[in-house]
Protein backbone atom coordinates (compact mmCIF):
# COMPACT_ATOMS: atom_id res chain seq x y z
CA UNK A 1 0.00 0.00 0.00
CA UNK A 2 2.85 2.48 0.97
CA UNK A 3 4.50 1.70 -2.18
CA UNK A 4 1.73 2.91 -4.40
CA UNK A 5 1.55 5.87 -3.08
CA UNK A 6 4.49 6.70 -3.76
CA UNK A 7 4.54 5.96 -7.34
CA UNK A 8 1.43 7.93 -8.14
CA UNK A 9 2.58 11.31 -6.51
CA UNK A 10 5.76 10.66 -8.17
CA UNK A 11 4.09 10.90 -11.75
CA UNK A 12 2.33 14.03 -10.35
CA UNK A 13 4.98 16.48 -9.81
CA UNK A 14 7.12 17.87 -12.46
CA UNK A 15 10.78 16.19 -12.53
CA UNK A 16 12.36 19.45 -13.01
CA UNK A 17 10.66 21.00 -9.41
CA UNK A 18 11.01 17.81 -7.95
CA UNK A 19 15.06 18.86 -6.83
CA UNK A 20 13.94 21.90 -5.11
CA UNK A 21 11.18 20.61 -3.36
CA UNK A 22 10.62 18.66 0.09
CA UNK A 23 9.99 15.24 0.36
CA UNK A 24 6.79 14.64 1.25
CA UNK A 25 6.50 11.26 1.92
CA UNK A 26 9.27 9.37 3.71
CA UNK A 27 11.05 6.43 2.46
CA UNK A 28 9.49 3.16 4.64
CA UNK A 29 10.29 -0.25 4.43
CA UNK A 30 7.86 -2.87 6.02
CA UNK A 31 8.85 -4.98 9.37
CA UNK A 32 11.01 -8.09 7.84
CA UNK A 33 9.74 -10.11 10.63
CA UNK A 34 5.81 -9.60 10.34
CA UNK A 35 3.34 -10.69 7.80
CA UNK A 36 2.51 -14.20 5.88
CA UNK A 37 6.15 -15.82 5.55
CA UNK A 38 7.91 -13.74 8.54
CA UNK A 39 10.18 -16.19 9.95
CA UNK A 40 9.87 -17.37 13.80
CA UNK A 41 11.57 -16.11 16.42
CA UNK A 42 12.73 -18.71 18.49
CA UNK A 43 16.18 -18.85 20.75
CA UNK A 44 17.06 -22.47 19.09
CA UNK A 45 16.97 -20.30 15.54
CA UNK A 46 20.41 -19.15 15.73
CA UNK A 47 21.16 -17.83 12.15
CA UNK A 48 18.31 -15.61 12.20
CA UNK A 49 18.95 -13.88 16.02
CA UNK A 50 22.93 -13.29 14.44
CA UNK A 51 21.38 -11.34 11.50
CA UNK A 52 20.08 -8.77 14.43
CA UNK A 53 23.20 -8.69 16.20
CA UNK A 54 26.26 -6.81 15.58
CA UNK A 55 29.76 -8.08 15.00
CA UNK A 56 30.70 -7.39 18.94
CA UNK A 57 27.32 -9.64 19.70
CA UNK A 58 25.15 -5.72 20.60
CA UNK A 59 21.81 -6.20 18.91
CA UNK A 60 21.23 -3.65 15.94
CA UNK A 61 18.67 -0.90 16.34
CA UNK A 62 15.25 -1.18 14.61
CA UNK A 63 16.06 2.17 12.81
CA UNK A 64 18.28 0.72 10.79
CA UNK A 65 17.00 -3.05 10.13
CA UNK A 66 12.74 -1.58 10.29
CA UNK A 67 11.76 -4.01 12.45
CA UNK A 68 8.48 -3.42 14.09
CA UNK A 69 8.26 -2.67 18.13
CA UNK A 70 6.59 -5.75 19.31
CA UNK A 71 9.01 -8.17 17.28
CA UNK A 72 12.11 -5.83 18.38
CA UNK A 73 10.97 -7.13 21.73
CA UNK A 74 10.79 -10.35 21.34
CA UNK A 75 13.88 -10.10 19.26
CA UNK A 76 15.73 -8.61 22.35
CA UNK A 77 13.77 -11.54 24.39
CA UNK A 78 14.81 -14.73 22.62
CA UNK A 79 18.37 -13.38 22.24
CA UNK A 80 18.91 -12.69 25.86
CA UNK A 81 17.70 -16.96 26.64
CA UNK A 82 20.38 -17.33 23.93
CA UNK A 83 22.71 -16.13 26.07
CA UNK A 84 22.26 -17.36 29.31
CA UNK A 85 22.84 -20.72 27.55
CA UNK A 86 25.97 -19.83 25.66
CA UNK A 87 24.60 -20.33 22.37
CA UNK A 88 25.07 -16.74 21.71
CA UNK A 89 27.89 -14.50 22.88
CA UNK A 90 27.27 -11.28 25.43
CA UNK A 91 30.57 -9.33 23.76
CA UNK A 92 33.28 -10.41 21.56
CA UNK A 93 36.51 -8.32 21.00
CA UNK B 1 -1.50 -28.47 34.08
CA UNK B 2 1.48 -26.95 32.30
CA UNK B 3 3.98 -27.64 29.45
CA UNK B 4 7.57 -26.20 30.13
CA UNK B 5 10.41 -26.36 28.50
CA UNK B 6 13.90 -27.01 30.18
CA UNK B 7 16.96 -27.41 28.63
CA UNK B 8 20.67 -27.98 30.92
CA UNK B 9 24.47 -27.81 29.93
CA UNK B 10 26.45 -30.60 32.10
CA UNK B 11 29.95 -30.49 31.76
CA UNK B 12 32.44 -31.32 29.16
CA UNK B 13 34.50 -33.52 31.85
CA UNK B 14 31.86 -36.77 32.52
CA UNK B 15 31.88 -40.19 30.41
CA UNK B 16 28.82 -41.40 28.35
CA UNK B 17 27.63 -43.23 31.96
CA UNK B 18 27.49 -40.96 34.17
CA UNK B 19 25.79 -38.70 31.12
CA UNK B 20 23.30 -40.93 31.18
CA UNK B 21 23.04 -41.31 34.98
CA UNK B 22 22.68 -37.53 35.33
CA UNK B 23 20.10 -37.57 32.66
CA UNK B 24 17.87 -40.77 34.14
CA UNK B 25 18.54 -38.67 38.03
CA UNK B 26 16.47 -35.54 36.13
CA UNK B 27 13.98 -38.17 34.49
CA UNK B 28 13.07 -39.55 37.13
CA UNK B 29 12.33 -36.74 39.49
CA UNK B 30 10.11 -35.53 36.49
CA UNK B 31 8.18 -38.68 36.81
CA UNK B 32 8.07 -39.12 40.89
CA UNK B 33 6.08 -35.79 40.66
CA UNK B 34 3.32 -37.13 38.67
CA UNK B 35 4.76 -35.41 35.40
CA UNK B 36 4.83 -36.52 32.05
CA UNK B 37 7.92 -36.12 29.48
CA UNK B 38 6.57 -35.32 26.13
CA UNK B 39 9.48 -34.53 23.76
CA UNK B 40 13.40 -35.08 24.49
CA UNK B 41 16.51 -33.26 22.53
CA UNK B 42 19.97 -34.23 22.62
CA UNK B 43 22.07 -31.24 21.08
CA UNK B 44 24.90 -33.00 21.78
CA UNK B 45 28.72 -31.83 22.54
CA UNK B 46 28.44 -27.71 21.50
CA UNK B 47 31.05 -25.48 21.88
CA UNK B 48 30.15 -22.75 24.57
CA UNK B 49 29.72 -18.69 23.22
CA UNK B 50 31.55 -18.02 26.30
CA UNK B 51 33.59 -20.23 29.11
CA UNK B 52 31.39 -21.18 32.24
CA UNK B 53 33.61 -22.36 34.87
CA UNK B 54 36.54 -22.78 32.42
CA UNK B 55 35.06 -25.35 30.47
CA UNK B 56 34.62 -24.08 26.26
CA UNK B 57 32.59 -27.23 25.14
CA UNK B 58 29.21 -28.89 26.81
CA UNK B 59 26.35 -31.20 26.36
CA UNK B 60 23.38 -29.84 25.61
CA UNK B 61 20.44 -31.47 26.37
CA UNK B 62 16.45 -30.28 25.82
CA UNK B 63 13.02 -31.69 27.71
CA UNK B 64 9.43 -30.69 27.01
CA UNK B 65 7.14 -31.91 29.97
CA UNK B 66 3.81 -31.21 31.50
CA UNK B 67 2.81 -31.14 34.67
CA UNK B 68 2.32 -28.62 38.02
CA UNK B 69 4.67 -26.16 38.98
CA UNK B 70 6.11 -27.69 41.93
CA UNK B 71 7.90 -29.73 39.43
CA UNK B 72 10.22 -27.08 38.38
CA UNK B 73 10.85 -25.69 41.75
CA UNK B 74 12.35 -29.32 42.75
CA UNK B 75 14.51 -29.52 39.37
CA UNK B 76 16.16 -26.27 39.87
CA UNK B 77 16.80 -27.22 43.45
CA UNK B 78 18.65 -29.97 42.38
CA UNK B 79 20.40 -28.52 39.87
CA UNK B 80 21.71 -25.60 41.96
CA UNK B 81 23.56 -27.91 43.87
CA UNK B 82 24.71 -30.44 41.22
CA UNK B 83 28.48 -29.75 40.22
CA UNK B 84 28.51 -30.80 36.54
CA UNK B 85 25.57 -28.82 35.48
CA UNK B 86 26.38 -25.55 33.95
CA UNK B 87 23.40 -24.17 33.13
CA UNK B 88 19.97 -24.73 33.20
CA UNK B 89 17.00 -22.34 31.48
CA UNK B 90 13.48 -23.36 32.51
CA UNK B 91 10.26 -21.70 30.00
CA UNK B 92 6.41 -21.78 30.10
CA UNK B 93 5.52 -22.70 26.59
CA UNK B 94 2.18 -22.64 25.38
CA UNK B 95 2.01 -25.99 22.96
CA UNK B 96 4.90 -28.10 22.44
CA UNK B 97 6.16 -28.02 18.82
CA UNK B 98 6.32 -31.24 16.59
CA UNK B 99 9.06 -30.64 14.55
CA UNK B 100 12.75 -30.30 16.00
CA UNK B 101 14.28 -27.99 16.85
CA UNK B 102 17.71 -26.25 14.23
CA UNK B 103 20.16 -26.87 16.42
CA UNK B 104 19.05 -30.57 16.39
CA UNK B 105 18.58 -30.53 12.61
CA UNK B 106 22.38 -29.18 12.33
CA UNK B 107 23.32 -31.96 14.41
CA UNK B 108 21.77 -34.78 11.97
CA UNK B 109 23.48 -33.58 9.50
CA UNK B 110 27.08 -33.93 10.47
Amino acid sequence: MKRKNIKKKKQNTNSNLMLFQKATTKFTRDCPLSGKDAPIINYKNLKLLQKYTSETGKMLPSRITSVCYAKQKKLSNEIKKARILALMPFVTD
Amino acid sequence: MNYYEHTYIASQSLNNKDLGDLNKKIEELIKKNSGKIEKKEDWGLRQLAYPIKNFKKGYYINLYFSGEPIIVQELEKIERIEPNILRFLTMKIKKIPEESSELMQKEEVK
